[in-house]
C-alpha cells in the first residue's frame, strides 16, 4: 500500500495507473545496482512482448545481452519466490531476449538532435559506453577511444567465450552505438594520443574509464621463469590469440571468479591437471559458488589456504609452486590481512603457472595530462562528483570504484554521464541516487497459497563435453520455457492499489481474493507486500475503485480494439489465456485460424464482464474465451471466474435478442495449440450449424 | 442498506427509445455494495447498450459515470468534465429511486430516468445474496420481536402474530418462506423472553409509514438559517 490514500484527482494527474508502480520497488530491482525494471520487463515477457521487455531492460542496463550471460544476477538472489518454490531465472530470461531481439530488435532512443558538446571517453568497456550512451541519448557527441580491436571491454576481452561469445557483446555494443556513439578502436590514450591532446582537439571533457586492465604480479623467485602467465594476458590470448602454450599440469593461483575462468579455459587447452590454489578456504573463497561447482565438475582441483612462495624450477622448466600454509586470510574486523606458518610448506607440482590474483589499473593515460596519482598508483578522484583533481577530466568504473561487476560498471557509467552533463552545462555536479521504498519479505502464510511451479531447468552440457571447447554449454531457454517461467514471477509490488474516493466497503475484493488478503478497514485494503497481482478484485470490483499498479487494464481495451480492427476484420475474437504451452507459440509462429483475431492473456483473471462486451461492441460476431481448468492457471480460482463471467455474459446478451452461442468457452488453455486451435474451430462451427 | 436491482433490458430499451445519447450513471452507495448500480455495472450496462443498439440498429449510444452518492447534492460536482449532463438526451440513473429523484429536483431540465427498481431495505447473507430486513415504518418494533421484523417479514406485517395462514413453519404466500412470527417466537425462546409476546400490541399507527405523506428529518442544529423557513 502506498504510505498515502490514491484518489481518483491523484490517478486523474497520472498517464496511467501503472505510474504508481514506480513508488514501491521489489527487491529484484532494488538488488540490482543498475535497477533494472525487472517486474516490468518479465511481465512483458510473460505476455511475450519481447520488445516491450527489451526496451525496459534496456533503459536502465545497456549490457542487457552481456548481463543475460554473465551477470552475477543479485535480483535472482533476492528474488522473493525463494520463499515460495524457488528463485525465477531472470538472468536466463533476460538472455534469451536480448539474443532473440538481437541489437536491431530493441528500440533506439537517438536524441532529436545531437549538437551538444564533444566528449571523449577512453575505454569501450562497460563503464565507458553506458556514460556515452546516456550522453548521447542527452544529445552530446560522445567518442569511446579504446586500445583493443574491439568495443565491450573486459566481457569482449577476456571472459571465455564459453562463457560469452563475442557476438553476444556486439548485440549491446552495437545498439549503443546506433545512438550516435562514436568508438575509436586501436588507439591507446597516453601512448597514441594524450588527454591534453583531446582538449586540444575540441572535447569539452574527457571521462577515463579504463578498468582494471592488467593482471596483478607477485614478486616471487621464479615468477619471470617461461610458463608463468598473468590472467588478463593469458585469457586475452585465448580470445584474440596467439592461444598461449601450456604443459600439462597447470598451477592457477587465485580463487576470485577471474581465476575460475582461467582454470576452466586450461582445461579447455588441454592440461592433463588443472589446480586452483588459493589463500582462503571453501567458504571464503570469492569465486561465486556456482563457477566453482562446474570447474570441479570439469576437473579442477581446488586447493585451498596457501599461499604461494616460490616458483621452483629446473633449468628453464617450471616442476612446480611452493606454498605455505595460510592460517587467517582476514583479521577479525574483516579486513584482508593474512597469516602464514611457515613450517607447512609443500610444492604443488605443475609445469605452468597463471597469477590470477587480482587486477590493477593500466595508468598509461595519465601520461600528458594534469592528473596526479598517489604513491600507491591511485587517481585523485571525488567519488560524490565523479571529477578527478583535473578540470574537465572525470573517471568512473572499475579505476575508480572496488573491483565489481558488469552491471555495476554500468551504473556507475550512467552515473557519471549525468556529472559531466551537469559540469558542460555550467550546473553544480549534484548525484542523487533514485531511491524508492521496497516491499517486505513475502508472509508465510500468502506463501502457502501461490501456486508452485518449478523453476525452469537450464540446458547445459554435462561437463565431459563442455570442457572439450570454447563453445557455450549453457544454453538459451527455448520459447515454450521462457513464458512459462516469466509467469512465475509474482509480480512483487505489481499488484493494485485502491482508489479510496471511489470504494464502497463493499466488500467484494476481500471475497474473491484467492489469496486472502484485502481487508476492509474505512475503505478496502490491499497489501503490497501480500498481493499477488492476480487482478481477480479488479475485474469484479463494482466500483472501478481497483487500478492496476503495472498493468495498465485499457491496454485490454486497446488489444482488443486492435486484434478486430483493419479491412480484413475478424468475426471471431479469441482471448487466449494459458500458464502453460500455448503461449509459447505466439507472435506469428503459429498458422492463424481463419477468421478469428487473437488476444493473449497471462491469466484470464483480468477478462471481466465490460472486457468481453467490449470485444463483441468493437465488431465480433463470436467471442471464444480460452482459459485453463483449474490449477492450471497463473492463478488460483481464475478457472472458476472465468466460467462465471462468460455465464454472465451469455445471460447478458441473450436479454437484448443476440444468441448466448456468442460467447463460448473452453477450457484447454493447458494444452497444445494444436489442440487448442481445434478446439475453436469447433467452437465456431458448431455455433453456424 | 437500500437493495435494488436492474431493470429488464426490454423495459430499458423501451424506455430509452427516443433517446439518442444517454448517459448512465452509476451511484457508489448503497447499489454499488449490492453489485447492481456501482461504476462497473454503469460500464457494463453501457456496453450493452451500445451493442444492443448495434445489434437492433437503433440510434443509441451510451457513456458511463458513477459519483460517490446520487442523494447529496454536491456530489454531482464529481460527474466527470467530458460527460456534461447538457451533452445527454437523457441520464439513466443506477441510483435508487431516491437518487433518481433527486437528481431530477437538482436538474430540472436534465431527463433522468430509472435503471434499477428499488426493491429493498436488506442485508448482505451470504456472498452475492442479499435480503430484506426492514421496511422503513418509522416506529420500530424490533425490541420485543427479537430483532425480527414482522413489518418487513411477515406477509400481513402482523404485530400480534401469527396468523393462520402458517403451515409447518412457512408462510401460505410462499411455502419457501418462514413464518416471520414462528421466528420470532423461537428467537425469543432462545433469549429466554418469551414474556414479551404475552404483552397485547396496540394496533399500528401507521402515520409513522406512509399514511401522512411525504417523511422528512430535521437536525435543527445543522440547518442553515436562511433555510429555516423553507
Amino acid at each position: 500500500m502506498l504510505k498515502s490514500d490514491l484518489t481518483s484527482r491523484d490517478l486523474a494527474g497520472m498517464k496511467s495507473s501503472a505510474d504508481i508502480v514506480e513508488i514501491e520497488w521489489a527487491p529484484c530491482r532494488e538488488a540490482c545496482p543498475a535497477h533494472a525494471d525487472v517486474r516490468r520487463y518479465i511481465e512483458r515477457i510473460a505476455e511475450g512482448d519481447w520488445l516491450g521487455a527489451i526496451d525496459v531492460i534496456r533503459a536502465n542496463l545497456p549490457f542487457a545481452a552481456v548481463c543475460g550471460r554473465i551477470c552475477h544476477h543479485p535480483c535472482e538472489q533476492n528474488c522473493r519466490r525463494q520463499d515460495v518454490d524457488q528463485q525465477v531465472a531472470i538472468r536466463e530470461l533476460k538472455r534469451f531476449v536480448a539474443e532473440y531481439q538481437g541489437a536491431v530488435g530493441a528500440t533506439v532512443n537517438k536524441a532529436p538532435k545531437q549538437d551538444k558538446a564533444r566528449v571523449a571517453i577512453v575505454g569501450a568497456g562497460p563503464a565507458g559506453m553506458s556514460a556515452a550512451l546516456e550522453l548521447a541519448k542527452l544529445g552530446y557527441q560522445p567518442t569511446v577511444f579504446e586500445k583493443a580491436s574491439v568495443a565491450g571491454g573486459m566481457p569482449a576481452l577476456t571472459i571465455p567465450r564459453y562463457r560469452l561469445p563475442l557476438d553476444v557483446t556486439k548485440i549491446d555494443t552495437d545498439w549503443i552505438c546506433a545512438h550516435g556513439v562514436e568508438v575509436v578502436t586501436g588507439v591507446e590514450i597516453g601512448e597514441d594520443k594524450t588527454i591534453a591532446q583531446l582538449k586540444d582537439e575540441g572535447f569539452a571533457a574527457v571521462l577515463v574509464a579504463t578498468g582494471l586492465a592488467k593482471s596483478r604480479a607477485l614478486p616471487l623467485p621464479g615468477s619471470d621463469a617461461k610458463g608463468v602467465y598473468g590472467v588478463i594476458d593469458f585469457l586475452y590470448s585465448i580470445n584474440f590469440g596467439p592461444t598461449p602454450e601450456i604443459g600439462e599440469n597447470v598451477l592457477v593461483i587465485g580463487g576470485g571468479n577471474v581465476a575460475i575462468d582461467a582454470a576452466r579455459s586450461a582445461v579447455r587447452l588441454g592440461a592433463k591437471t588443472v589446480t586452483a590454489s588459493c589463500l582462503e578456504n571453501e567458504e571464503e573463497m570469492p569465486a561465486w559458488e556456482w563457477e566453482q561447482e562446474e570447474a570441479r565438475e570439469e576437473g579442477v582441483q581446488i586447493v585451498y589456504r596457501r599461499g604461494p612462495l616460490e616458483v621452483v624450477t629446473d633449468g628453464d622448466k617450471i616442476i612446480g609452486v611452493k606454498a605455505r600454509k595460510v592460517t587467517r586470510v582476514f583479521d577479525a574486523d574483516g579486513r584482508f590481512s593474512p597469516e602464514y606458518d611457515d613450517n607447512d610448506v609443500i610444492e604443488i607440482p605443475c609445469d605452468t603457472v597463471i597469477f590470477a590474483i587480482g587486477q590493477g589499473p593500466d595508468m598509461g593515460f595519465v601520461e600528458g595530462s594534469d592528473l596526479k596519482v598517489d604513491e600507491r598508483g591511485r587517481m585523485s578522484y571525488k567519488p560524490e562528483t565523479c571529477e578527478t583533481n583535473a578540470d574537465g577530466v572525470f573517471a568512473c568504473g572499475e579505476i575508480v570504484t572496488p573491483p565489481g561487476s558488469v552491471v555495476e560498471a554500468t551504473a556507475s557509467g550512467r552515473r557519471a554521464a549525468t556529472a559531466l552533463d551537469q559540469y558542460i552545462s555550467g550546473k553544480p555536479i549534484e548525484l542523487t541516487e533514485a531511491k524508492c521504498d521496497l516491499i517486505s519479505d513475502i508472509p508465510s502464510d500468502v506463501a502457502e497459497t501461490v501456486i508452485k511451479v518449478e523453476r525452469v531447468t537450464i540446458p547445459t552440457d554435462a561437463a565431459d563435453v563442455r570442457k572439450k571447447g570454447f563453445t557455450e554449454f549453457e544454453h538459451t531457454l527455448d520459447m515454450a520455457n521462457v513464458v512459462v517461467e516469466a509467469r512465475r514471477c509474482m509480480s512483487c509490488g505489481g499488484g493494485v492499489e485502491v482508489i479510496v474516493d471511489k470504494c464502497a466497503a463493499c466488500m467484494t475484493c476481500l471475497r474473491v481474493c484467492p489469496f486472502d488478503i484485502p481487508v476492509v478497514t474505512d475503505v478496502a485494503r490491499i497489501s503490497s507486500d501480500k498481493c499477488q497481482a492476480c487482478g481477480l478484485c479488479m475485474s469484479e470490483c463494482p466500483a472501478n475503485a481497483i487500478v492496476p499498479r503495472s498493468h495498465s487494464q485499457d491496454k485490454l481495451d486497446t488489444q482488443i480494439a486492435a486484434a478486430l480492427a483493419g479491412e480484413a476484420a475478424k468475426k471471431t475474437l479469441a482471448f487466449i489465456g494459458g500458464f502453460c504451452r500455448p503461449a509459447a507459440e505466439w507472435r506469428g509462429e503459429v498458422e492463424a485460424i481463419d477468421g478469428v483475431a487473437e488476444v493473449y492473456l497471462t491469466s484470464t483473471s483480468r477478462l471481466n464482464v465490460a472486457a468481453i462486451l467490449k470485444a463483441l461492441q468493437c465488431g465480433a460476431e463470436k467471442v471464444v474465451v480460452v482459459c485453463c481448468p483449474e490449477g492450471a492457471d497463473r492463478y488460483p480460482t481464475v478457472a472458476d471466474r472465468t466460467k462465471k463471467h462468460v455465464e454472465q455474459v451469455r445471460e447478458l446478451i441473450s436479454q437484448i435478442g443476440l444468441s448466448p452461442e456468442c460467447v463460448q468457452l473452453l477450457e484447454v488453455g493447458d494444452k497444445d495449440r494444436s489442440v487448442i486451435a481445434e478446439a475453436i474451430k469447433d467452437a465456431i462451427t458448431g455455433n453456424s450449424e | 442498506m437500500i437493495v435494488a436491482e436492474r431493470k429488464s433490458m426490454d423495459e430499458l430499451l423501451e424506455t430509452l427509445s427516443g433517446y439518442r445519447k444517454v448517459l448512465v450513471l452509476g451511484c457508489g452507495s448503497c447499489v454499488t455494495v449490492c453489485l447492481t448500480g456501482g461504476e462497473k455495472q454503469a460500464e457494463e450496462l453501457a456496453g450493452l447498450l451500445n451493442l444492443a443498439a448495434k445489434s437492433k440498429g437503433l440510434d443509441l449510444t451510451a457513456d458511463f459515470a458513477s459519483i460517490t452518492r446520487q442523494c447529496d447534492r454536491e456530489f454531482f460536482a464529481d460527474i466527470p468534465e467530458d460527460k456534461k449532463l447538457s451533452d445527454y438526451d437523457a441520464v439513466l440513473s443506477l441510483a435508487c429511486g431516491v437518487g433518481v429523484g433527486f437528481m431530477s429536483e437538482q436538474f430540472p431540465e436534465v431527463t433522468v430516468l430509472p435503471g434499477l427498481n428499488t426493491t429493498f431495505y436488506g442485508a448482505n447473507t451470504a456472498d452475492g445474496i442479499w435480503a430484506e430486513y426492514c421496511h422503513g415504518c418509522g416506529d420500530c418494533v424490533l425490541a420485543w420481536t427479537g430483532g425480527v421484523c414482522p413489518i418487513a417479514r411477515c406477509s400481513k406485517s402482523l404485530i400480534n402474530g401469527s396468523c393462520g395462514g402458517t403451515d409447518k413453519g412457512k408462510c401460505e404466500v410462499d411455502k419457501d418462506m418462514d413464518c416471520a412470527w414462528l421466528v420470532i417466537y423461537k428467537r425469543l425462546e432462545s433469549l429466554g423472553r418469551l414474556e414479551d409476546l404475552r404483552k397485547l400490541r396496540p394496533p399500528r399507527n401507521w402515520s409513522t409509514d406512509r399514511g401522512k405523506g411525504v417523511r422528512r428529518l430535521t437536525h435543527a442544529e445543522m440547518v442553515a438559517s436562511e433555510q429555516e423557513n423553507e
